[in-house]
């Protein structure tokens, strides 16, 4: 008799969470089970689900993943990819973007980005929270039985704060619980960690597809301590994709006009073409780069070798390492203080990003990791840990990006400087410059620069209520919290007359509660449908195995109960018989429960004799 | 040290308990001394440091509370972000001075404005130095004399700590005259430390270009 069977019988719902790595090229879920990290393959086998989202002209729901991918060259101007660049940025951040996505971007008054597909205004937090449903649903599936609600989300650890609410809230609106928002490198760093074993001070190297970290960090008796971080959000694999792009579009300069370079089909096979060779220049020393447009009489082809690609990279490379250098610097360590090197993601394959950064730190980084799934494990890692699995890991954890608030004039007075360990809190004093001032303007900026207009503003909020006093004489007190996830809150205080403002700062290109709240209602009714649909098919699964684990044990146990018990439980499960033909999850739902009730008796029982025969030094499987 | 409210035990910080995980209200009226059950003092030991650090992460971190109630969970963000920012300043030697000076009743850097007298000199001579380098983005002065300059600020900065540490041990009186002395190498230290970063940044920008 197995252990599981009896956890049933008992309903110890054990609390599952999830790892998600949210990529711009491809996402993954990972899950701790039976006592280890393991990522959850749909397809068999790799667990890669393509951030892509098609949304198709007749209504229909959207397409996500592979099939969205492969239609991606059918229909360029509705399949939307890389969203994750868009993610809580305005159009001035993404012009390099715009100029290479076939889908047009647009940016209301608020600064929030817009999609328009077939006349609808789509946010990248809605495509994400779709990418982010897709994912959880073939998590859910994998764990017939168990409602997968909860989860830690990765993020790159340089993403700043509007990046990461955009982030939080595309995961509201696909209904999963955030326990926590990770870097993605130090989620790297845990699997890494947990596999090698390794201590001592660790360089973490992420070069994905949208968005390049490094990490520094020390590992000593399972405290992983982050001691530096920098980064770029806007370098990665796409990046280097359009290295390749742009050498086909000079080619074909004279053949084709400008209007055509920039057509939506054409860029979506070119920028497919310059992936698929890219790849394959990681694997063999030459590779063709191939591209056809049959709508357009364009058929191109192009031998490269892994040389010309290494020199058109080289400058994207040279990014990553000012930021090692940078990360070290604000450390305090140079090269030959890190013990060891740790790549990570998709971009790492390639031979000359690997030997560039051998070249620096002087040592042969670990490859042995895959660099696609060690961000989702680290995070299914860091997800047992929060649902209450282990004390043996810490993982500290800093913000990326100072923040502060403007001066009068215009300067930036910082309250928390980058890399600072998380959670923190800083207070900083205030006052007024004027007689009889009663209120002030805060603006809160993140960022390194002097001006306060050179940094990303967070938001502005006034202080009002403050008592006329002559100016200087007013005391306030203004409180910057950062939380675990590395979210910030706001509060201020006058001192003297005990008035206080907690902040409501609105989100510059983010959505604001109530628009949070109108979008999950109108996804609502198509949302309750795929969701009973889902519990339907979950609670038919969980009623089977209850069905079989009973009926299973009733024989041998049936003289042992009472005769009340044992009419009941066969009451139950004739329901039950019946139940699998239903289709409202709340009447499933319902015989379930009156199924488990029927089988506590059982189930005591059981346990009971299970005690009995370990004592009576019987095996567990004779009984 | 006091003892654990809940068993009693006696605690090594006072934000939480190693003997029965309890958390502990009041990290707002403590010092960072107190918090890492350490002396009030000018030395510490950073090893010792980081291994308290670690220690009492492991006892207070919001991680271990996700599932916990909003009290709980709220306790142990505060904690931690008191351990936090009590070991940012300790493993900081200026900004311990900084604390120490202060919490003797010492002047702080707005009523005290002034550098030791000798230093003032070699201040312009190395400003100097630093105009250059950042009005000649690239072809500024030779790397060497940037090179010889980032020595000369390490070397001074140290010198000028180890005169503060000396100051500050034993830790004179409340009040003390010395205090206001130490302000002023304080002063220095604050200054060092700016044409340090910005000579880092300096360092920084330059391996980018080549």
């Amino acid at each position: 008799m197995g252990y599981i069977e009896l956890n049933v019988l008992n309903d110890e719902t054990t609390t599952i969470a999830m790892g998600i790595d949210l990529g711009t090229t491809n996402s993954l879920a990972a899950l701790w089970q039976d006592g280890r990290p393991v990522v959850i393959r749909p397809d068999g086998k790799h667990g890669k689900i393509p951030s892509v989202v098609r949304f198709p002209a007749n209504g229909d729901l959207p397409l996500v993943g592979s099939r969205a991918r492969e239609q991606a060259i059918v229909d360029p101007r509705h399949t939307i990819f890389s969203i994750k660049r868009l993610m809580g940025r305005g159009l001035a951040d993404v012009q390099d973007d715009l100029a290479a996505f076939p889908f047009p971007v647009t940016e209301n008054e608020r600064g929030l980005l817009q999609i328009d597909v077939h006349g609808k205004l789509v946010t990248p937090q809605e495509v994400s929270s779709l990418i982010l449903m897709r994912v959880h649903d073939l998590a859910c599936r994998a764990m017939s039985g168990h409602e997968v609600i909860k989860a830690v989300i990765t993020v790159p650890a340089y993403f700043d704060e509007p990046q990461r609410q955009a982030t939080r809230d595309a995961a509201r609106l696909a209904g999963i619980e955030v326990l926590r928002i990770i870097n993605e490198p130090t989620a790297a760093s845990l699997a890494y960690g947990l596999d090698q074993k390794g201590e001592g001070t660790v360089v973490v190297y992420d070069l994905g597809g949208g968005t390049f970290d490094v990490s520094v960090l020390n590992i000593e008796e399972g405290v992983f301590r982050v001691l530096a971080t920098a980064g770029d959000t806007h370098l990665g694999g796409d990046d280097l994709d359009r290295a390749l792009v742009a050498m086909i579009a000079e080619d074909l300069a004279e053949q084709l006009g400008a209007d055509e370079l920039a057509d939506p089909a054409f860029l979506q096979a070119a920028r497919l073409a310059a992936e698929k060779c890219k790849m394959e220049l990681s694997a063999s020393p030459r590779a063709d780069l191939h591209l056809m447009v049959p709508d357009r009489q364009i058929s191109y082809r192009r031998t490269i070798l892994r040389e010309e690609l290494e020199v058109a990279i080289a400058p994207l490379v040279d990014r990553t390492l000012d930021a090692c250098r940078r990360a070290l610097s604000d450390a305090g360590l140079e090269t030959d203080a890190i013990d060891e090197v740790v790549m990570v993601g998709g971009s790492t394959r390639i031979p000359s990003v690997q030997q560039r950064v051998e070249q620096f730190f002087g040592r042969k980084p670990h490859t042995e990791l895959n660099p696609d799934e060690v961000v989702a494990i680290g995070a299914a890692i860091q997800a047992h840990i929060l649902t209450g699995g282990s004390r043996d890991i810490l993982l500290m954890d800093v913000i990326p990006l100072s923040l502060g608030l403007e001066t009068m004039g215009g300067a930036v007075d910082k309250v928390i400087a980058r890399n600072s360990t998380i959670p923190c809190h800083s207070t900083e004093g205030f006052t007024t410059h004027v007689d009889n001032q009663t209120g002030i303007d805060f603006n809160i900026v993140q960022g390194e620069r002097e001006l306060a207009s050179d940094c990303r503003s967070l938001g502005k909020f006034k202080l009002t209520g403050i008592p006329p006093m002559p100016a200087g004489m007013p005391k306030i007190a203004v409180r910057f919290h950062v939380d675990a996830d590395g979210m910030l809150a706001v509060t201020a205080k006058e001192e003297s007359s005990g008035s206080t403002a907690m902040i409501e700062v609105q989100p510059m290109h983010g959505l604001t509660d109530d628009e949070v709240e109108t979008m999950l209602q109108a996804s609502f009714a198509n949302a309750q449908a795929d969701f009973d649909a889902r519990r339907v098919v979950d609670l038919k699964a969980e009623l089977e195995t209850m069905q079989r684990a009973t009926e299973k044990h009733l024989e041998s146990a049936r003289e042992h109960l009472d005769p009340e018990s044992v009419a009941d439980l066969e009451e139950a499960l004739a329901h039950t018989t019946r139940a699998m033909q239903f289709e409202d999850p709340r009447e499933i739902q319902r015989v379930r429960d009156s199924f488990e009730q029927a089988t506590l008796p059982l189930a005591a029982l059981l346990m009971d004799s299970v005690a009995k025969s370990a004592l009576a030094g019987k095996k567990l499987e004779d009984v | 040290m006091s003892n654990c409210p809940a068993c009693h035990a006696e605690l090594e910080t006072p934000l939480a308990c190693g003997a029965c995980s309890a958390l502990i209200d009041g990290a707002g009226s403590l010092d960072p001394f107190a918090i890492f059950g350490l002396v009030r003092g000018w030395t510490i030991d950073q090893q010792d440091l980081s291994q308290r650090l670690r220690r009492f992460g492991r006892l207070m971190h919001p991680d271990y509370y996700a599932a916990a109630g909003d009290a709980a969970r709220e306790l142990a963000e505060d904690n931690t972000a008191a351990l936090n920012e009590a070991h940012e300043l300790l493993s900081d030697d200026f900004r311990r001075a900084d604390w120490l000076v202060r919490a003797l009743g010492g002047p702080g850097e707005s009523d005290e404005r002034q550098m030791p007298q000798a230093f003032l000199m070699e201040v312009l001579e190395w400003n100097e130095t630093l105009d250059d380098a950042r009005n000649a983005a690239g072809g500024g002065p030779e790397r060497t004399e940037l090179e010889g300059l980032g020595q000369t600020l390490d070397t001074e900065r140290a010198a000028t700590m180890e005169r503060i540490g000396a100051g500050l041990t034993p830790l004179p009186d409340d009040g003390s005259t010395a205090l206001t002395a130490l302000r002023r190498e304080l002063n220095a230290i604050r200054y060092l430390d700016r044409a340090r970063r910005e000579l880092e940044s300096l360092r920084l920008d330059d391996a980018t270009a080549r």
